[in-house]
Parts: C-alpha cells; sequence; structure tokens
C-alpha cells in the first residue's frame, strides 16, 4: 500500500501545493489587515517553487519505478519514458510560470487564481503521461483541458479572451466527446479497458480477419478526438484564434504543455495499444495536411501570435510523421521532435511577451528591433531559423531525424513532402527577420528592457539551440531510452 | 435483450449532439446542450456494453463520466457568462472579433 502513495508522490505533493496555495492567497488576499494585497507576485514565486520541487521529487523518486508493481495492473504505468516525458512537462511549465511575472505586472492583471489554474493542469497532465487505461486517460484530460478553458477566458474585460475561452470551450468539450465515444466503441467491441489488455486483443487484428466495424469506428474517434486536441490541420477549426485571443503566457502553456502530454498518450494507446495500419493511415494523411496548411497559412498573416499559432500546427504536422511510422526510430525522432519543438516554442513566447509590454500586435511593429534591441533581434532569429529548420540550429536537427525515420520505415511519401514544405515555411520566418532587420517602421517603438526571469530563460533555450548540433548524445540517448521503454 | 437496439440509441443521441454543436444557428448558451447529449450518449453506451458483455469496467467508468460532465457544464456556463458581460449580445454571429 505504501508503494502506491510513494509511487506517485509527485502528483500528490502538487495537488496539495495547488490547495495550500489557494487557500493561502485567498485567506490573504480578502483579509482587511494586510489591506488586501493583490498576491499574484508572491503566489506565482511559491508556484514555480512548488513545480520545482515536483521535479525534484520525481527525479529522486527515481529509484521508486522499480517497487511501483501496484500500478502495473491498475490504472497507471511508470517507466522510463513516463520518467522523462514528465520532467520535459515540469521543465516547460517552470518556463512558463516564470515567463507570467512581468507581463502579469505590466497589464494589471490581479488575479491570484491564475498562477494557481497552472499547477493544476500540470498534474493532469502528469497522470495522462503515466495513464495505462482508458478510464484514467480520459479522467486525466478532461481536468487539464477544463483548467485551460478557465485560463484562456482569464482577462475578464476582454472581448478576445472570453471569445477564445468560449471557442477553446466547445472545441475541447466535443473533442472530449469524440475521444469518449471512441474509448466506448472499444471498450464495446473488446470488452477491455487497459492498454495492456489491448494490445494483447488488438495484435495483428486487421490481419487476422478479427476486424470488426466497432474497433475501426471505436480507434477512429480516439485517434480523431486526440488529433482535435493537439491541434493538427483537418481538426484544427479554431487554434489559430484561440492562440490569439488568450493572453501571452496562457499561449505559450497552450501551445506547449499539452501538446508534450497528448503525444505521449498517443503514444501510448497507437504504439503500444493498438499497434495497427489503420492509425498510421490517419496520422500519415493528418501529418502531410498539416505540414502543408503550417507552411502555407502563415504568410498572410499580420500579426505575431497568429504565425506563431500557425508554425505550432506546422511543428505539429511533422511530430505527427513520427507516429505514423511505427518503428522505434520513429518514436525517437518524435520524443527529439516533442522536445527540441518545446524549447522553442519557450523561446519564441518569451520574446513575444516581452515585446508585447509595449502593445504590440502587429509584425509591422517589429521593424528596426536590430536597431533598438539588438540581442532581442537575434534571439528571436535565432529561434526563427531554428523554427524554419537551418542547419546548425536544433529545428534541423529534429526534422532530419524525422525526416529520416520516415524513410528508413518506407513511408516515401512522407519525407519530401515534409522537406518542400519546410523550405516553403522559410519564407515567413524568414521574412520575420528582415522585417527586424532591414525594415524601418513609420513610427519607432522603444521596447523596455525584459526582465530577469525571461532573460534567464531565453539564454538557456537558445544556448541549447545553438549549441546542440555540438553535443545531441545526451538528447539521443535519453529519447532512445524513452523509445525502448515505452515497447517494452 | 439485443444490445445493437441500445446502441443504435445512443448513436443516434451522440450524432444529434454532434449536429447540435456543428449547426448552431442561434446563440452561444444553447452550445452546451448539445455537448451534454453527446457525453451522456455516450454514457449509456458504456452501461448498455457494460450490460452485454458482464464486465464491471463499464459501470464503473459510466460512473466518472458524470462528474466530468457536469464540471465542464458548470465552467461552460461561466465562460458563457462572461462573455455575455464583455459583449452584451449571445448571438453567434457576433463571434467573430478574431479575423482570419
Amino acid at each position: 500500500m505504501f508503494n502506491l502513495f510513494l509511487a506517485v508522490s509527485p502528483e500528490i505533493f502538487i495537488i496539495n501545493a495547488t490547495s495550500i496555495l489557494l487557500i493561502h492567497g485567498v485567506v490573504f488576499s480578502t483579509s482587511k489587515k494586510y489591506d488586501y494585497p493583490p498576491l499574484v507576485s508572491n503566489v506565482g514565486w511559491l508556484g514555480l517553487l512548488s513545480v520545482l520541487i515536483t521535479l525534484l521529487l520525481l527525479a529522486a523518486g527515481a529509484p521508486l519505478l522499480t517497487i511501483a508493481h501496484l500500478f502495473w495492473n491498475n490504472l497507471f504505468r511508470r517507466d522510463n519514458f513516463t520518467y522523462f516525458c514528465q520532467i520535459l512537462l515540469l521543465l516547460s511549465t517552470a518556463g512558463t510560470i516564470s515567463m507570467c511575472f512581468d507581463s502579469s505586472e505590466q497589464e494589471r492583471f490581479d488575479a491570484f487564481e491564475f498562477i494557481v489554474l497552472i499547477p493544476l493542469p500540470t498534474r493532469s497532465m502528469l497522470f495522462m503521461i503515466s495513464a495505462h487505461d482508458s478510464i484514467a486517460m480520459y479522467l486525466a484530460i478532461e481536468p487539464q483541458s477544463l483548467c485551460f478553458y478557465v485560463i484562456a477566458a482569464s482577462k475578464r474585460k476582454s472581448e478576445f479572451s472570453t471569445e477564445a475561452g468560449s471557442k477553446y470551450l466547445i472545441l475541447g468539450a466535443f473533442s472530449s466527446g469524440i475521444l469518449l465515444f471512441g474509448c466506448s466503441m472499444i471498450y464495446g467491441s473488446t470488452g477491455a479497458t487497459h492498454f495492456d489488455q489491448l494490445a494483447k486483443i488488438l495484435t495483428g487484428y486487421e490481419i487476422t480477419g478479427a476486424r470488426s466495424s466497432g474497433l475501426f469506428m471505436g480507434i477512429l474517434s480516439i485517434a480523431v478526438g486526440f488529433l482535435f486536441k493537439i491541434t493538427a490541420v483537418p481538426f484544427h477549426m479554431w487554434a489559430p484564434d484561440i492562440y490569439e485571443g488568450s493572453p501571452t503566457p496562457v499561449t505559450a502553456f497552450l501551445s506547449i504543455a499539452p501538446k508534450i502530454s497528448i503525444s505521449a498518450n498517443i503514444l501510448r494507446v497507437s504504439i503500444y495499444g493498438s499497434y495497427g495500419a489503420t492509425l498510421q493511415q490517419i496520422f500519415f494523411f493528418c501529418s502531410i495536411a498539416s505540414m502543408i496548411l503550417g507552411a502555407l497559412a502563415a504568410m498572410a498573416q499580420t500579426k505575431v501570435k497568429r504565425p506563431l499559432a500557425h508554425s505550432s500546427i506546422g511543428h505539429v504536422g511533422y511530430i505527427c510523421t513520427g507516429f505514423s511510422c511505427g518503428t522505434i526510430e520513429g518514436i525517437q525522432s518524435l520524443l527529439i521532435g516533442i522536445f527540441i519543438y518545446a524549447l522553442m516554442t519557450i523561446d519564441a513566447f518569451a520574446i513575444v511577451s516581452a515585446l508585447r509590454q509595449t502593445r504590440v500586435k502587429y509584425i509591422a511593429d517589429l521593424g528596426a528591433l536590430a536597431k533598438t534591441n539588438p540581442i532581442s533581434a537575434i534571439t528571436f532569429s535565432i529561434t526563427m531559423f531554428s523554427y524554419a529548420g537551418i542547419p546548425p540550429l536544433a529545428g534541423f536537427c529534429s526534422k532530419f531525424y524525422l525526416f529520416f525515420a520516415a524513410l528508413g520505415c518506407g513511408a516515401y511519401f512522407l519525407a519530401p513532402v515534409g522537406v518542400v514544405t519546410s523550405v516553403i515555411g522559410r519564407f515567413y520566418y524568414i521574412r520575420l527577420a528582415k522585417r527586424m532587420f532591414f525594415d524601418t517602421p513609420r513610427t519607432w517603438i522603444l521596447y523596455e528592457p525584459m526582465d530577469r526571469n525571461k532573460s534567464l530563460l531565453l539564454a538557456m533555450t537558445s544556448s541549447f539551440i545553438t549549441s546542440s548540433f555540438l553535443y545531441p548524445s545526451p538528447l539521443f540517448s535519453v529519447t532512445h531510452q524513452m523509445a525502448l521503454s515505452s515497447y517494452l | 435483450m439485443d444490445p445493437i437496439k441500445y446502441f443504435t440509441f445512443s448513436m443516434i443521441l451522440s450524432i444529434l449532439g454532434i449536429r447540435g454543436i456543428l449547426l448552431n444557428r442561434r446563440n452561444i448558451p444553447i452550445m452546451s446542450m448539445p455537448i451534454e447529449s453527446m457525453l451522456l450518449a455516450v454514457n449509456s453506451n458504456f452501461l448498455v456494453f457494460s450490460v452485454s458483455s458482464d464486465d464491471m469496467m463499464g459501470q464503473s467508468f459510466a460512473s466518472l463520466v458524470p462528474t466530468v460532465a457536469a464540471a465542464e457544464s458548470a465552467i461552460g456556463l461561466a465562460i458563457i457568462v462572461m462573455t455575455f458581460r464583455v459583449r452584451g449580445t449571445i448571438a453567434v454571429e457576433f463571434i467573430n472579433s478574431i479575423q482570419g
């Protein structure tokens, strides 16, 4: 019995920390004795600290993985794959919390509940990564989505933010309904919800002739529900609107953390649970469509956040390439892609939120950034070039390995499409760099220097982006270990 | 006790829910009803399959799904109320202030 609780001690800690933070915030911010202080930065730093302590608990609890036997047949499963995915998730969450401080201060955003609503979906995402049963998966996806609906609509007086929140609500509830429908069809056809049981039942079901239309519909619906949540292309309905309307730290959180955890979940379902050609075809089609749309749709944009949303859709397309080849190189390249995508996105949104302090919304406002703020212009250019896939940067490394894995498993149509869309998509990334370096705007905008948290975050992520080409082997060996352990 | 008939019933409910979300032309608060209909149709699907295959997991899932659905509808209503306070209208045509 003890083993059960010791093995989930990171989640227990973060749940308790969130509750205590909430109570602390409510008690002190409504107390007349202290003159009703707005506790945003206080709760913010404590929230960041609790996420980092959770990371410490997770890292220190690694030997406990071997004694968490009680989990294996029930709802969760802990192995090296979940360990490293959870570490990545917690690092990304810590990064996005540290982006929030200055923007809350600048925009007079006095609600400390916003900070409390960041560790709360993190707890659900930690459960989601280790979920090994349809019930656990659904029950972890839902609270995560609910918290995101709330923080997307958190600026109550802004029309954009409430519209983004209501659109996200409808999109998320619809996709959860479809996901749950898929779970029920699979349960109805096989009588099993646990992924171990499903792996045994669905082994080669297309070949042995045990195919039933209920099973096919169930797997299709689960894939569609997941693709809605990861905003892949035929199902990306309102994702750019949601990304643009939400407040910037929320957009950052939204484009990094659910992608990590839902990708981990899709990996469990599609590679472990139901390995077969059905899902491979769906992901094949979606990755091609996402890559094409991500490259083409961002060209006509004039605002700053929408091209980032479209480029994240394009990147999801590249990541789905890893799903559609069912080999170990495929999973490894997928995990490398997710890791590098998370770092690049933290980088990009940190810069965008630093620039937004003086109400930058349009790309044209970025003009002559190189003359007023040369270092942030250089960092932004490095991030954009890494998104584009220019060689010595980390983005090229991830795309190269993804296409390499796609070619290695025989998806000979996917890799050329990926390369061509990558080249086409470079246009608007380089256009951003051109605007910064070579354009003079009609009115010059002076940007305030960014605060210490964001500059530290930018230093860490951009140094990783530039230097990972020289020494990529820790990343490669970690992801190889993750890929292998997700097969066992 | 043919499970196909019951499954057809919940499938029809679910498809009506999908239709309600996608083809909504009236106002926003109405959108939360088809969402609930989808979730509850899937719930009855779970119960039907649990009874017909004599397995307990479906019933345990079916007792957990409505809690999540209730939380979701509460949050949905809160967001819709906030949207109304900012805008002053609940018509669907006006949800396009984010262009493109």
